[in-house]
């Protein structure tokens, strides 16, 4: 025979009653001062256990009866046929240490592995087309709101490059889709983007800076890497998941922290910032070769672009979220080895014409 | 807490409150007595079914954790009680992810679609937030009664767009971000949209929370709050001044250290942000205690009163410190933040008695176990997340 005693709430009133309850085969009797019930053991369902928290055992009447956990109360019928389970890893702290080293193992899978793979495959399945409307309209906002202002090269240099650019592009699964795009944009800087839907753009600070044609065209090659490998799309989606994935683990404290989560949230994606970099760095050597431009070309424009930001506050544009330049300058020397090196040229080489005003049509061919 | 207090009353005592006297009401002991490392162990479990089972296991986790609050949630001697089911809150985080699927194409891929997909958003809104209000009330319960939720779609409606105000600031970023108006006059209509919203919003506020408090009842009694527009108004006034002093403040010292002491700039301005930081928390702390403190101080339930004794500087103290903690620790001493939070909130609120527990009387609907046979009704999911 077994007992436990708690107190009895009948359901309609909120003041309750001690009461027992006593158990021995199929069926239990509920003891309190005002008389006493039968009910068949089985009709009875007990609230899962939680930590030591209190237990509420329902009554097919509608009554409930509170009591104090204990193991006796294992016997009777449970309101969850699992849950028993989890409260049992619960109660382990070796269970928590466990725990904790599986949660590191799959968080670690899942940001280095999982998560670019799966936006991978995703991207893949995603027609650049789709992302046009939206490069579009984040191109005419920045135009509209005064962070590009048209071009000033001259109409013959542009065309010079878009032909450059087009030579650059041929066979490449996206042909299609490229739109090269010239702006001055004074408050990036030396830059040059990939907007969404193979929109490239490159602005007057980046013409400044190079030497020659074929050290623009590695720029462009780098940004055509961020085009062919989708990167734009795959950003988006693995920073989404990030974010996600660290307001599951901080939820509960979601309305405490939710300021400091943004800064891992930060560090996590600019991690994939720069694997983004190394990848359309690989890719921009690779295509170059295949064209017969030397990467070392890639070389020297990044190493004028690092000249050009010292003594500047900040490593800002282009420079910015990148891995460190030294290593992008030795990676690019070391694919150039059996090429032609560009002629070293002490600075820049004016190989630009400019003009006051461009009135260079913007068209998707050159 | 008064220093009146009686020594807590150990659980299980109390349970019939003495029969106050006229006029002498009693104070029900609300207190939080779980502890940070049984929660720990609780999360961390939860947490890596979770992720093992790609996310599906969170509305499992979500039950389990719900019920440890509610469980350490003890008002004069009685826990909390929470009845939510898992398939039901699985259901309704899958409504979710598919409406944020939708919204992340819209947004991301058919920006043209984008109007539409906002408008039945604000269409579809107030009916989440009256089912997850009624889900959340139906399956909390105290002494086997449960809450209930009374508000409708059109009371909710009503409620939510009182002043047109949603709408007003929806118009403003729809005119922000449309093509069709011209620069100029689309930040002139942004400006305004964002000025009358920001204004208006403690008003629409007051508006809001009453109807929510007012739709909640408990055993038949419907709770009842009065709080004004102005009175939050003033509160959020000093919470912006105080924002704004920090600011100032701290503008001014950067600027100074970057002058006299010749710091270079990317350091002052990580200090400056750092300082800008606990300014912000600063204000927000003090806006969220004395709201809090406003509205529970002026909400009644039956014969029972709140008085909230919230203080904005032990708020921001708790929000940096556990801030701090999470960083620091890579997130293992989340549960420890949660456990001190609760506790903190539970050791400032004080529920008084004024009348008899009688008032409160339950129906064929109330007790717990009637709110477990709902569960398959279709429309029976938590869209709270």
């Amino acid at each position: 025979m077994n007992q436990i005693t708690g107190i009895y709430f009948d359901g309609r009133h909120p003041l309750g009653a001690e009461a027992t309850l006593i158990w021995s085969g199929p069926e239990a009797s509920l003891c309190a001062t005002n008389g006493l019930a039968r009910h068949p053991l089985k009709g009875l369902r007990i609230s899962p256990r939680i930590g030591c928290a209190d237990r509420f055992i329902s009554f097919p009447g509608g009554g409930q009866l509170q009591c104090k956990d204990a193991d006796l109360l294992d016997e009777l019928p449970q309101e969850g046929k699992t849950e028993g389970i989890v409260a049992w890893l619960e109660a382990r702290r070796g269970m928590a240490l466990v725990g904790i080293a599986v949660i590191a193992v799959l968080a670690a899978l899942a940001y280095f592995q999982g998560l670019p793979r799966l936006a991978e495959y995703a991207a893949a399945r995603v027609p650049v087309s789709a992302e046009r409307e939206v490069g579009e309209t984040s191109l005419r906002w920045l135009d509209g709101h005064g962070f590009f202002k048209p071009s000033t090269v001259g109409c013959g240099s542009q065309y010079e490059l878009r032909s450059d650019f087009r030579r650059l592009v041929r066979g490449l699964p996206l042909e299609q889709e490229y739109r090269l795009v010239f702006r001055d944009a004074p408050t990036l800087g030396a830059n040059a983007l990939a907007l969404p839907g193979g929109i490239i753009v490159i602005t007057d600070g980046m013409m400044k800076l190079t030497a020659s044609p074929d050290e623009a065209l590695a720029v462009l090659a780098h940004e055509t890497g961020h085009v062919e490998l989708r990167h734009a799309l795959r950003h988006a989606l693995q920073d989404s998941a990030v974010g996600a994935a660290i307001a599951a683990v901080t939820g509960d404290a979601s309305s405490l922290t939710s300021v400091v989560a943004g800064l891992p949230v930060a560090l996590a994606q600019a991690n994939y910032s720069r694997e983004f970099e190394t990848e359309a760095d690989t890719y921009a050597f690779e295509l170059l070769r295949s064209r017969g431009v030397s990467p070392a070309n890639f070389a020297e424009i990044m190493a004028r672009l690092e000249k050009d930001h010292e003594g500047k506050a900040g490593a800002a544009g282009f420079l910015a979220s990148h891995p460190p330049t030294p290593d992008r300058i030795a990676r690019a020397r070391a694919a150039s080895v059996g090429l032609d090196s560009p002629q070293a040229a002490p600075g820049p080489v004016p190989w630009i014409l400019w003009s006051s005003g461009s009135d260079c049509p913007d068209g998707a061919a050159p | 807490m008064s220093s009146t207090d009686p020594a807590p009353p150990e659980q299980g005592e109390n349970l019939k409150p003495e029969a106050p006297r006229p006029g002498q009401p009693t104070e029900l002991k609300l207190r939080f007595d779980g502890t940070a490392s049984e929660y720990f162990r609780i999360w961390v479990v939860n947490l890596c079914l979770t992720l093992a089972t790609l996310g599906i296991f969170s509305a499992w986790a979500k039950v389990r954790k719900k019920r440890y609050f509610y469980s350490h949630t003890v008002l004069d001697g009685t826990p909390f009680q929470y009845l939510g089911q898992p398939l039901p809150i699985l259901k309704g985080r899958l409504v979710a992810v598919v409406l944020f699927a939708i919204y992340y194409a819209a947004s991301h891929f058919f920006t043209s679609l984008l109007p539409v997909v906002i408008a039945a958003g604000l269409v579809i809104a107030p009916w989440a937030i009256a089912r997850s209000a009624a889900f959340t009330a139906r399956y909390s319960a105290y002494r086997n009664m449960t809450f209930s939720f009374t508000g409708d779609y059109r009371g909710t409606l009503r409620a939510t767009y009182w002043l047109g105000l949603i709408p007003i600031i929806a118009t403003g970023i729809a005119f922000q971000t449309s093509e069709v108006v011209a620069g100029g006059t689309a930040a002139i209509v942004f400006g305004i949209a964002f000025a009358v919203f920001g204004i208006l919003f403690p008003w629409w506020l007051a508006r809001f929370k009453k109807f929510l408090m007012s739709s909640t009842a408990f055993g038949g009694v419907s709770a009842d709050m009065n709080i004004t527009g102005g009175q939050l108004w003033s509160i959020y006034f000093r919470g912006g001044l105080l924002i704004a002093a920090g600011g100032v403040v701290v503008g001014g010292t950067g600027a100074v250290l970057v002058g006299v002491s010749h710091m270079p700039s990317y350091l002052a301005g990580a200090l400056g942000l750092a300082s800008f930081y606990v300014g912000y928390v600063l204000g927000y702390a003090y806006i969220k205690a004395a709201s809090t403190n406003l509205v529970w101080s002026n909400t009644t339930l039956g014969p029972l009163r709140f008085v909230s004794t919230l203080r904005g500087r032990g708020l921001a103290w708790l929000y940096l410190s556990n801030a701090i903690a999470i960083v620091a620790s890579l997130a293992l001493l989340t549960p420890w933040a949660v456990v001190r939070t609760l506790k903190y909130r539970a050791d400032h609120m004080q529920v008084v008695l004024d009348g008899e527990l009688t008032a409160f009387s339950g129906s064929d609907t109330s007790s717990v176990q009637a709110a477990g046979a709902e569960v398959s009704e279709v429309f029976d999911l938590d869209l709270s997340l």
